[in-house]
């Protein structure tokens, strides 16, 4: 997966840009998340307490699988993990993104927004070939020590559970091409989000667990790409399941 | 084995999988696997593991990133057995 000197350098470039502002960008995003929107992490001191003991712990390259309810996922977990000014202190865990192009990159306007904010769009269903260039920018980037978030639905679940049927084969194939790469799968769900949406409730709380685990297969090729996706996902039907366990628990 | 029979077997993995049975019967080696067949994209790597198993190959990742059309899918397996 060797990307040529020209996109690497404009990754770089991305990169160095979006560094340049992420004092204003990402304690602005939290501060909507937080304030405008009045969202709450449950048990937040504690998980971003977890959450740096695993980034001291590890110097492999991390990828982020969560599940994908809501349109504003990524940067809710990525508040989650991180408060506003730990981020803009450890920029490598500012995850890049992969948009769907329809939603977010579409326009101008926004296209530079996404540009600026280690956003790389990504047609979902798109030519393979489209979807491979996509997938080997974020494999540069996660291989030089950046993280990304990838959901392994591809989409989100309209189904308001984890959908193993539609797994992101292009995940496994990110994690199988990284030598040593892990596979952080984070369960984000709101209090009041029963399925899907675009965006969360106003006011909403939520639960977020992590489990981070490095994927197995004896196969090869695609078949080991594919056994990496389908594990993935069996790791966020545990959180799941966990989570649903302990809301009945709670109930 | 030929290509005729390497179609017919593409074409018989690909109906597990496309919605547009129609599309399916009448399919040539432009149809595009995806947008004619309306095979999800999730699904398609299934279509190739399915190949993997039904023509004793192995496919690699930037191999399948140039199957498209059945003609992609018969010139790709035509030259692995």
């Amino acid at each position: 997966m060797s990307l040529p000197a020209t996109t690497r350098f404009n990754l770089l470039l991305q990169r160095e840009v979006g560094r340049l502002w992420l004092v204003v960008w990402v304690p602005t995003a939290i501060f909507v998340l937080s304030v405008v929107m009045g969202y709450r992490i449950r048990g937040v001191r504690d998980l971003r307490k977890r959450f740096r003991r695993l980034v001291r712990e590890t110097d492999k390259p991390i990828l982020i699988c969560p599940n994908h309810l809501t349109m504003v996922d990524s940067a809710l977990v990525t508040w989650a993990l991180g408060g506003p000014w730990w981020l803009v202190f450890h920029y490598r865990w500012v995850p890049w993104n992969l948009p769907e192009y329809h939603n977010f990159a579409s326009v101008w306007v926004s296209r530079i927004a996404a540009w600026a904010t280690k956003c790389i769009p990504i047609v979902r269903g798109g030519e393979r070939a489209q979807v491979s260039q996509v997938l080997k920018r974020i494999q540069h980037v996660v291989s030089r020590g950046d993280t990304a978030i990838i959901f392994a639905e591809g989409g989100r679940s309209r189904t308001g559970r984890i959908q193993t049927e539609t797994i992101a084969h292009g995940l496994g194939r990110i994690v199988n091409s990284i030598p040593d790469c892990r596979a952080l799968c984070v369960y984000l769900r709101g209090d009041r989000q029963d399925r899907w949406s675009t965006i969360p409730k106003r006011g909403d709380t939520f639960y977020v667990d992590f489990e981070v685990f490095r994927p197995e297969s004896e196969n090869s090729g695609m078949r080991r790409s594919r056994d990496f996706a389908v594990q993935i996902a069996d790791k966020l039907v545990q959180l799941e399941e966990k989570y649903f366990e302990l809301r009945q628990a709670t109930a | 084995m030929d290509q005729s029979e390497i179609r017919a077997k593409i074409v018989e993995i690909i109906g597990v999988y496309a919605k547009d049975k129609d599309a399916l019967a009448a399919a040539t080696d432009d149809t595009n696997i995806l947008q004619d067949l309306k095979v999800n994209s999730a699904r398609l790597v299934d279509v190739i593991l399915d190949f993997e198993d039904a023509f004793d190959i192995e496919v690699e990742d930037e191999d399948a990133d140039n199957v498209n059309t059945i003609g992609d899918a018969i010139s790709l397996i035509a030259a692995k057995i």
